[in-house]
């Protein structure tokens, strides 16, 4: 008995006499960083760049662990149930992750556990209507929705997704209605649209060879600033539309980390944001610099829970 | 013009010492599986789909290409020398190659399906070549409406020229529509079937119920079974088949090509069904039926070029449609998107270097399983030597790790555990696992443009009848389905179903 209660009070002791020398020295081993998608993709390869960027200036590596699944919240779940929060573990947080909670349940909570490290990056969403619609401008299509009510087809990339949602806010703050068909990717909305079978389409960039093409046209493109891959697109803002839409992603831990901790994490990565080849990367998948430090991205999680959950409400997206 | 330069083009892709060795490692390991009696390229593709990830998505498919081709040529050595078919393309090969064998013609017979399956191959990458661009074209007029039609008729034939049972393989179709169910709603994005866990909001992975189904189930069904192996290698030195072979061999080549392609074309049709209705069309235009099944080298011939150029025209409706055909190319759709990519209508015109670098390394491979199946058999010959007490063991374990390492997720190792468990049990009752398969990657694709087709046409449903593509697909359906009813076509059927259960 005696022997272990001593055994267990050396333990704690243990235990805790490096927590304190923790925080100064970290990392003294390498860093896993769960990434939820499949190892190859846009974002994979990504964040595998910025991982790269930010250990050199950790001073030790970060090792990527793919997690695929749940629309991208079984990595961030896996970590928020099972992980220590010694910031030896960390996973991508995508915008999933915080409508999945509204859409279909969760279990955890976005707002309580994770410790938000830093927002690094958003993508870039636009709309474009096919050659054949004749519909030239983003006036034009609010015109034809208005005067053919229900007929203004639009393909997403799915049911949910940023372009949806961003779809369906723009519809009724101009006071008309689309019709949403949603498909399964990006290469699918394309499809869609150059054949003709939607009048207009929302998705990323990667129909801009149709456009060139002469097959369909862009008509707007959600960012804060135009951008450089479609000149003369106007903005959301520039639009009338108090919006942007680019799914911001950043950074967290498990609950409960060490504040010098996540400033060493969040600082590492801001450093990481200057990277070439992370830079290229970005460029290359169409996504765009979003920096937010930790308290701005803990703050910004906050308020975005309730501006979504409104959204979604309003849309008929929340689980009932 | 322009298709001889996207050809070079191409070719200079598959020749960038990277590809070609991907190649090689491809056709190898296809021959490898087509030999080895037990796994088939289902299998091996599955297993080997996470190993392509490290590399660029051009390696990986010419890869996984490689073993699909590749098996149907190894498959038809096992038949000749063992009397066991290396994989399903290969039963028919089994009837007259091994009786060529007992005759001390194994060389022959080894030779003329080698070099069957080389014409047969090439014939069908031009036709591929030739053919996929056009329709890629066309196929930017499908709309949901289209592909729904067209999913129906696939999945019609498919239990229309399945073997055995019809009734049993229906029910397989539903079996796999439910499983293709399970997830998100594709239109509504709401759970279905996911019983409240995370684990099935993503649905079930195609790798492990397909290593389950095919890989798993295989080993443990075979363990089952004494394998009597009596390998016929006396005299193979002479593996060039005589004149008087090729003079009868020319004719069931030519034919085999021809039918063998356009089977493969057709959705559910594929390389077993083309060696099936080869072999019964040699037998009919033959004018001594009756040698047939005694060592007739037409027998070897019409099967072998068949099932090859099924391989080929399979790629078709999976390059231009994005429409798997068969179980396998549903597997290399998934290699598709795992790498990003989305084959269809527009794969061809926004990733040429893709599509004319495959279509060049299928060249490439035919040749090099030329080299691998003729000068090398000895190799293959002392391979099927190897006893089944270490190889099925291994095979366990390289799905085990393959499942695994496909996702890193623990839990697709026991979804594979239980549909290796669930497809032993199909098996041995009788049911096939392909329609399963393919209905659980076509039915939710089936679901997504029927749903899509009606919010486009506001609940209208004579919107399937009004587009011309997609009434005519519905009419050949309902012919298709109706005909069993007529007494004629019911007879050939059960004849083409016998045959092979008779093997």
């Amino acid at each position: 008995m005696l022997s272990s209660k001593l055994l267990r009070g050396v333990l704690v002791a243990l235990s805790l006499a490096p927590a304190a020398a923790v925080a100064q020295d970290f990392p003294t081993r390498p860093i896993t960083f769960i990434v939820p998608w499949a190892a190859g993709g846009a974002t994979d390869i990504t964040i595998r760049a910025l991982a790269d960027a930010a250990s050199k200036h950790l001073g030790q590596p970060i090792v990527v662990e793919n997690k695929a699944g749940g629309g991208g919240t079984v990595g961030g779940a896996t970590m928020a149930a099972s992980a220590k929060p010694d910031g030896y573990t960390i996973a991508q947080i995508p915008i999933s992750i915080f409508r999945y909670p509204i859409m279909q349940g969760a279990t955890y909570d976005p707002v309580k556990d994770f410790t938000y490290i830093a927002n690094i990056a958003g993508y870039v969403f636009a709309a474009y209507c096919s050659a054949e619609s004749k519909l030239g401008n983003w006036k034009d299509v609010i015109e034809y929705a208005k005067t053919n009510p229900g007929k203004l087809t639009y393909a997403s990339p799915g049911h949910g997704t940023s372009p949806n949602i961003g779809m369906e806010l723009m519809a009724a703050a101009s006071g008309v209605k689309f019709t949403e068909v949603p498909f399964k990717s990006t290469n699918e909305v394309n499809l869609a649209v150059a054949g003709n079978h939607t009048l207009c389409g929302a998705t990323g960039l990667d129909a801009k060879p149709l456009a060139e093409a002469g097959r369909l046209k862009f008509v707007n493109v959600w960012t804060a600033e135009p951008n450089a891959k479609l000149p003369g697109v106007p903005t959301l803002k520039q639009l009338g539309y108090p919006y942007v839409f680019d799914s911001p992603w950043g950074v967290a831990g498990p609950k409960g980390m060490d504040p010098k901790v996540v400033a060493k994490l969040q600082d590492a990565f801001k450093k990481a944001m200057d990277d070439k080849t992370f830079k290229d990367a970005l460029d290359k998948y169409d996504m765009i610099p979003n920096w937010m430090d930790a308290a701005t991205y803990t703050k910004f999680v906050a308020d975005y829970m309730v501006a979504e959950r409104e959204s979604l409400t309003k849309l008929g997206l929340a689980k009932k | 013009m322009e298709t001889l330069n996207l050809v070079a083009q191409g070719f200079g892709v598959a020749l960038q010492p990277i590809n070609l060795l991907h190649c090689f490692i491809g056709v190898f390991i296809g021959t490898l599986v087509g030999v080895l009696p037990g796994i088939g390229p289902v299998s091996a593709m599955s297993l080997l789909l996470p190993v392509t990830l490290a590399g660029t998505p051009e390696s990986g498919i010419i890869m996984m290409a490689g073993i699909y081709y590749g098996a149907m040529y190894g498959g038809s050595t096992t038949s000749i020398l063992v009397n066991i078919p290396g994989e399903a393309a290969s039963v028919v090969t089994c009837i007259d190659g091994h009786q060529m064998a007992k005759q001390g013609r194994a060389g022959p017979a080894l030779g003329i399906s080698a070099l069957g399956s080389f014409i047969a191959g090439t014939f069908a990458i031009i036709l591929l070549m030739l053919i996929a661009p056009r329709l890629a074209e066309i196929a930017i007029a499908f709309g949901p409406a289209e592909y729904f039609s067209l999913m129906v008729l696939g999945l019609v034939m498919l239990t229309f020229l399945t073997q055995g049972s019809m009734a049993k393989a229906l029910l397989m179709a539903c079996l796999g529509l439910v499983l293709g169910l399970v997830g998100l709603d594709s239109i509504n994005a709401q759970p279905r079937l996911t019983f409240g866990s995370i684990h099935f909001i993503d649905g079930i992975g195609i790798v492990p119920l397909v290593m389950g189904l095919f890989g798993v189930a295989e080993v443990l069904y075979n363990t089952e079974q004494s394998l009597k192996r009596e390998v016929v290698s006396a005299n193979i030195s002479n593996m060039f088949p005589n004149k008087d072979d090729w003079k009868r061999s020319a004719g069931p080549i030519g034919r085999g090509t021809v039918l063998g392609f356009f089977l493969g074309v057709l959705p559910g049709g594929g390389a077993v069904v083309s060696t099936f209705a080869s072999y019964a069309l040699e037998k009919r235009l033959s004018s001594y039926p009756e040698r047939f099944g005694k060592g007739v080298i037409e027998g070897v011939a019409g099967p072998e070029a068949a099932n090859n150029a099924a391989a080929g025209g399979a790629f078709i409706p999976l390059m231009t449609l994005g429409i798997p055909p068969n179980v396998v190319m549903a597997l290399l759709l998934g290699a598709f998107i795992i790498h990003g990519l989305q084959p269809g209508p527009l794969m061809i015109a926004q990733n040429p270097k893709l599509f004319w670098g495959i279509i060049a390394s299928m060249y490439i491979g035919n040749l090099m399983l030329l080299v691998l199946n003729l000068p090398l058999i000895g190799m293959w010959v002392r391979l099927l030597k190897l006893p089944y007490n270490v190889l099925f063991p291994l095979i366990l374990l390289f799905t085990i790790i393959g499942v695994y390492a496909s996702g890193n997720n623990v839990f697709d190792i026991y979804v594979m555990i239980f549909f290796g468990i669930t497809g032993y049990f199909m098996r041995k009752f009788g049911f096939e696992p392909a329609p399963l398969v393919l209905a659980f990657v076509l039915g939710p694709l089936l679901e997504n443009n029927l749903r899509k087709a009606l919010i486009l046409s506001q609940g209208d449903l004579a919107t399937f009848l009004q587009r011309p593509i997609s009434a005519a697909c519905l009419i050949i359906a309902v012919g298709l389905l109706l005909s069993p009813m007529l007494p004629t076509i019911r007879k050939k059927r059960e004849v083409v179903a016998l045959d092979s259960e008779a093997s």
